[in-house]
């Protein structure tokens, strides 16, 4: 790690100003910490300067329940959320998908906020020997590479795919998140904040140099709707999806009359299947449908030539998780 | 020392020794002895010390002065050191040494002679490029970064097949074949073949494992004068000793090897690597102690790891199962360099395990452009046991045999290479019986399938050696206070060695376990003891505190009998106590006779003597494994595993439970999910961490159980032990692919047995599968 400066600020502003003082990234926010060191050890990041949230009174942590749905502060931790029973009344999915991410000890540490910004996995991105694409390259190594753990949708030219156990079930939920930057602040849904890597921007969000994401906003759901997410993985706890998915499903009368499927460890950014969303809507709950929705859900999937495994994961998780969300009516 | 004497063999017949402690006049635990502290559990005498933390190991080492040394390592999986400035770094405040090939000595080889300390040309990545001894590791990888290196990269290599073709890029000059191939055969086993009414011919491989102990390689290097010692994570002090001492051309009895703690080895530190010369050099070029220490990275990359292997195995049968032929194609593939130690011998079990007239194997090295493999518990084995054991399997579905009738069929009761018998013939049998008894597999039920989850069972077997052998010296001092010194040159490598080597001289001395003190690990303060490898720390050593405690009992015996007026015949120590036979009122304790010798002492010498001649000492075991298997996500679940093993007599089996219950664990990381994932055309190892080199968690471990086998062995020592630190990992994994195939009609034959490949077997196998019911029915168990 290249040494630096650790540095406490006082107010938003002033945060966001020293984050966007100069173009380099060499200004970076530290929380929880838990991807941030990782990345520093092998020198993708190089900052100069880390600003410590952890002691900025302004930014919001913790669960606070609104008029319809929730609010959770960025510096939330991911134990919080996995532990907090109003939350787990209210969107068991999120719950759950804190509780199967990383492990006890990084839950306690890791914070919301760090958990939807922090950067792929991908053991490319990760080598401090190669310069991939996503690190500013020319190439992607894993296209023609052990690509066994790459994307099947919104690959090219990055196929590292999204980390996060929480941003697919959040993203499933609609959420919005609450974004500050030096002109004041802005709401953007999940939706649209999580975007695939492009030329001039490679990185899988919207955020700004000198944003902060400060609350995620949950809206509520229909008396009924019932969720869950399942996660697929090398050994039974203690590793980043194969493949994730984040279901809500509301039934009347055994007809769908709401759905939402995301798939996560699928593409690099947290992958919503709408159509097949929507096909969902208005059919009869049985495995008949299921085993349509999920060969519906994965007929664009690309696979790479190690990957292709994880098409026939996605779609057992994906009639597995509408079967338990419609079994026992 | 009248039980001891020297004979020189000036025409050995089995293997030339020059020097043969013979122990004929030692006592013997035999099958009637009564024990008070052998055959007990014992908790650790270490115990406290390791859970508080208080326990050192070699990274707790803080001297003085103490610099941090880090290493340049190669970025290129082949490549020239073309030009090397060292310059820069040498200027940055903090820094005190600084060795590469500019500066370093260049008359200390490694790796067989093919490579120097720091050589010019790199084999892979991980390969030592240069070091540094700064005022803290962060100063050390400040300085590394100001190293300037022109490489230029060379053709290279990393598939085994690709290695073996004859345009291939040479890892070395004169190829890529290690030697010439290791040919075995008995009787004809082409013959054998025709013979045969089945025959299964397959071809398995395994993966490339990581011992990823977790303590790392390292050490603490410091010279005072002439005198160097170091505090090495090693499993063999004195070979530590030895060849530090001939690299650097110094005396043996000016190096001095430490080893308090250890976490763990597992056959990776059987050697002294690059690095442990490389601390002592920058030592006395800083006059500093320097503390080396690798990173996880370093670990996985460049400090060993179990070689990969391809066998094409034939195996042939008559009807009823009786083996006409087994034959092995073997490729080992061993990265780099080969690099000493116990070695690879994938062919041995091909040519052990079972009763065959017509056997045939072939192994051959591979050099590839990737760290260098070495030891790794149970070398060979573990790789030859998934496949063979996978073959047996699929023989006996050939047949139509249950798999554990099949090898009851062809259970070989002899030593089949060298024509001798075997010391405990039945051995394997009791492991069989007992195994299965406590596994129920005669009365297996399959329960039904719920959803898409099916449930299968599978066995497997092993051979390995673990008899220990000479030579290893041990002291025992008596003190006045009637305590107890052992004092051995030996080393615990994690293994609770000393609690082990305490219950021996506890119960030869008739003293309580809190009596006793076992020193270790130094070898400035205990006589030689070999390497702990080749499961053979107890089997070894104990004999040796056995045969010492014999001693001082009858020093002890002696002094006591003049003054109880008695003859020490009649004497006899229980519980602290010496007793004259007959007579309990005539009586005194150890201490109140140490207390009249004080301060003179009595000192026990003891040595280790040789295993019988006439017969072949191995160890075996078996292991039954239940698994549930999803077939619609490829999840494997390990249900429960049962282990039986030979270990000859079993001192203290709390700690034999350690060994099978590590054993397994790791034989579940081999069978799922460990594997080094390495980039063919870049050379690039993309999991050298524990985030994606996949070990397993505790939730990934079945339940667990070990059916002691207490077979005491006396051919092997008077102790009667053998070793079980290897043979746990053996079966383990064989043993869940055949429980795989035995769910749901799959046959996996690559270790380890991944989502990925499972879920492409069952894609494409998808039409020979009913998932409403088990692919076969429970005749094939009876």
């Amino acid at each position: 790690m290249r040494p630096f400066d650790y540095v406490r600020t006082t107010t938003l502003d002033e945060t966001c100003q020293l984050l966007g003082q100069d173009g380099d990234s060499s200004v970076r926010a530290l929380a929880g910490g838990t991807d941030l060191l990782t990345l520093m050890k092998k020198e993708i990041s190089v900052p100069t300067q880390l600003i410590d949230l952890k002691r900025l009174p302004d930014l919001p942590s913790g669960i606070t329940s609104t008029a319809q749905g929730m609010t959770i502060g960025t510096l939330t931790t991911m134990t919080e959320i996995e532990t907090n029973v109003q939350l787990q009344e209210k969107y068991p999915l999120l719950a759950e998908a804190a509780a199967v991410a990383a492990t006890p000890q990084l839950r306690n540490m890791a914070t919301i906020g760090g958990n939807l910004l922090q950067r792929p996995r991908c053991w490319y991105y990760r080598n401090q020997l190669v310069n991939c694409w996503l690190k500013g390259g020319d190439e992607c190594q894993a296209q023609d590479g052990e690509n066994q753990l790459h994307a099947l949708f919104g690959g090219g030219p990055c196929y590292a795919v999204h980390p996060s156990d929480l941003a697919p079930a959040l993203l499933a939920l609609e959420a919005t998140v609450q974004l500050r930057g030096p002109g004041g602040e802005r709401m953007v849904p999940l939706a649209e904040f999580y975007a695939l890597p492009e030329e001039k921007r490679r990185q899988e969000t919207q955020l700004e140099k000198d944003e902060l994401l400060l609350n995620i906003h949950l809206p509520g759901l229909p008396a009924g709707t019932r969720s869950t997410y399942l996660k697929a993985m090398d050994r039974k706890v203690w590793a980043f999806a194969l493949v994730g998915v984040a279901a809500i499903v509301r039934l009347e009368e055994q007809k769908i009359v709401d759905a939402r499927l995301v798939l996560s460890g699928v593409a690099p950014i947290p992958w919503r299947v709408t159509a097949a969303e929507q096909a969902l809507v208005g059919a009869t709950a049985n495995e008949a449908t299921f085993a349509e929705i999920a060969e519906f859900a994965l007929a664009d999937a690309q696979s790479l030539s190690h990957n292709a495994y994880k098409i026939t994961l996605a779609k057992s998780l994906v009639r597995r998780a509408l079967t338990m969300l419609t079994d026992e009516g | 020392m009248p039980i001891q004497h020297i004979k020189v063999l000036r025409n050995g017949t089995d293997e030339e020794e020059l020097k043969v402690v013979e122990t004929t006049g030692l006592p013997t635990w035999d099958a009637d002895t009564k024990f008070t502290v052998v055959g007990r559990p014992q908790s650790r005498l270490e115990g406290l010390e390791k859970v508080t933390g208080r326990a050192r190991y070699s990274y707790d080492v803080r001297l003085s002065g103490q610099l941090y040394a880090a290493v340049l390592r190669s970025p290129y999986p082949h490549a020239r050191i073309r030009h090397i400035d060292t310059t820069k770094a040498e200027q940055l405040p903090g820094v005190h040494a600084i060795l590469s090939s500019a500066n370093a000595p260049d008359d200390i080889t490694w790796y067989e002679e093919k490579s120097k300390l720091f050589d010019k040309t790199l084999r892979f990545i991980g390969d030592e490029v240069a070091a540094v001894a700064a005022e803290s590791e962060e100063f050390a990888q400040d300085a590394l970064r100001l190293i300037e290196v022109a490489y230029e990269p060379l053709p290279f290599v990393i598939e085994v097949e690709a290695a073996l073709q004859p345009d291939a890029p040479r890892v070395h000059d004169k190829g890529n074949r290690v030697d010439e191939p290791t040919i075995y055969e008995r009787g004809n086993a082409a013959a054998g073949l025709r013979e045969a009414d089945v025959v299964i011919e397959q071809t398995y491989t395994t993966q490339t494992a990581v011992h990823n102990s977790l303590e790392p390689h390292g050490c603490t290097a410091f010279w005072e004068g002439d005198q160097l010692t170091l505090w090495e994570s090693t499993q063999g002090i004195f070979e530590t000793r030895e060849q530090v001492a001939e690299k650097l051309g110094l005396p043996e009895h000016h190096v001095r090897v430490v080893k308090e703690h250890m976490g763990g080895g597992f056959g990776s530190k059987q050697v002294p690597w690059k690095q442990t010369v490389i601390a002592a050099l920058l030592s006395k070029q800083s006059g500093h102690p320097v503390q080396l220490m690798l990173d996880r990275e370093a670990e996985n990359l460049a400090a060993g790891n179990r070689n990969a292997t391809v066998q094409r195995v034939r195996l042939g049968a008559k009807r009823d199962g009786t083996l006409t032929a087994i034959l092995a194609d073997i490729q080992v593939v061993v990265g780099a360099y080969m690099v000493g130690g116990e070695a690879s011998e994938v062919n041995g079990m091909y040519e052990r395990l079972y009763r065959c007239p017509n056997v045939r194997t072939e192994q051959i090295g591979v050099y590839i452009n990737a760290g260098p493999c070495v030891a790794f518990r149970a070398p060979g084995h573990v790789e030859a046991a998934f496949a063979l054991e996978a073959a047996m399997d699929e023989l006996a579905r050939a047949l139509q045999l249950d798999p554990l009738t099949l090898r009851n069929r062809n259970y070989s009761e002899i030593d089949q290479k060298k024509e001798k018998p075997l010391s405990m013939p039945n051995a394997l049998q009791v492991c069989y019986e007992r195994a299965t008894a406590a596994f129920g597999w005669q009365t297996y039920q399959r329960p039904a399938p719920t959803g898409p989850k099916r449930r299968g069972i599978g066995i497997a077997a092993h051979e390995w050696g673990g008899s220990g052998q000479p030579p290893a010296y041990a002291w025992i001092k008596l003190n006045g206070d009637g305590t107890v010194d052992v004092v051995t040159g030996t080393q615990d490598i994690g293994t609770g060695a000393r609690t082990g080597l305490a219950q021996v001289a506890a119960e030869v001395l008739g003293l309580p376990i809190e009596q006793i003190s076992v020193h270790l690990g130094d070898t400035a303060k205990g006589p030689y003891s070999p390497t702990s490898a080749g499961s053979s720390t107890q089997a070894s050593v104990g004999p040796a505190v056995f045969a010492a405690a014999v001693e001082a009992k009858r020093q002890l015996l002696e002094v006591a009998a003049k003054l109880l007026e008695e003859e020490p015949e009649r004497l006899e120590i229980r519980d602290g106590v010496v007793m004259v036979e007959g007579e309990p009122e005539n009586k005194l304790t150890v201490a109140e006779v140490t207390g009249r010798l004080a301060p003179h002492m009595i000192i026990g010498q003891g040595a280790r003597g040789p295993n019988a001649k006439d017969k072949t000492i191995r160890t075996f075991g078996a292991q039954c494994v239940e698994v549930e298997v999803d077939v619609e996500t490829g999840e494997i679940t390990v249900l429960r595993v049962v282990a039986a093993h030979d270990c000859g007599r079993i001192i203290n089996p709390t700690m034999v439970d350690s060994q099978v219950f590590g054993g397994i664990t790791q034989g579940v990381g081999f069978a799922l999910t460990e594997e080094r994932i390495v980039d063919e055309k870049r050379g690039l190892v993309l999991n050298a961490n524990l985030e994606e080199y996949k070990i397993p968690t505790v939730a990934d471990i079945p339940q667990m159980t070990n059916v002691p086998v207490n077979l005491p062995d006396l051919a092997a020592n008077p102790t009667g032990v053998k070793g079980i630190g290897e043979p746990p990992l053996v079966p383990t994994a064989p043993a869940i692919a055949n429980a795989v195939f035995d769910a749901i009609g799959v046959r996996l034959r690559h270790a380890p047995l991944s989502r990925r490949q499972l879920l492409a077997a069952l894609a494409t196998q998808a039409e020979s599968i009913d998932k409403s019911a088990p692919p076969h029915t429970q005749e094939g168990q009876s």
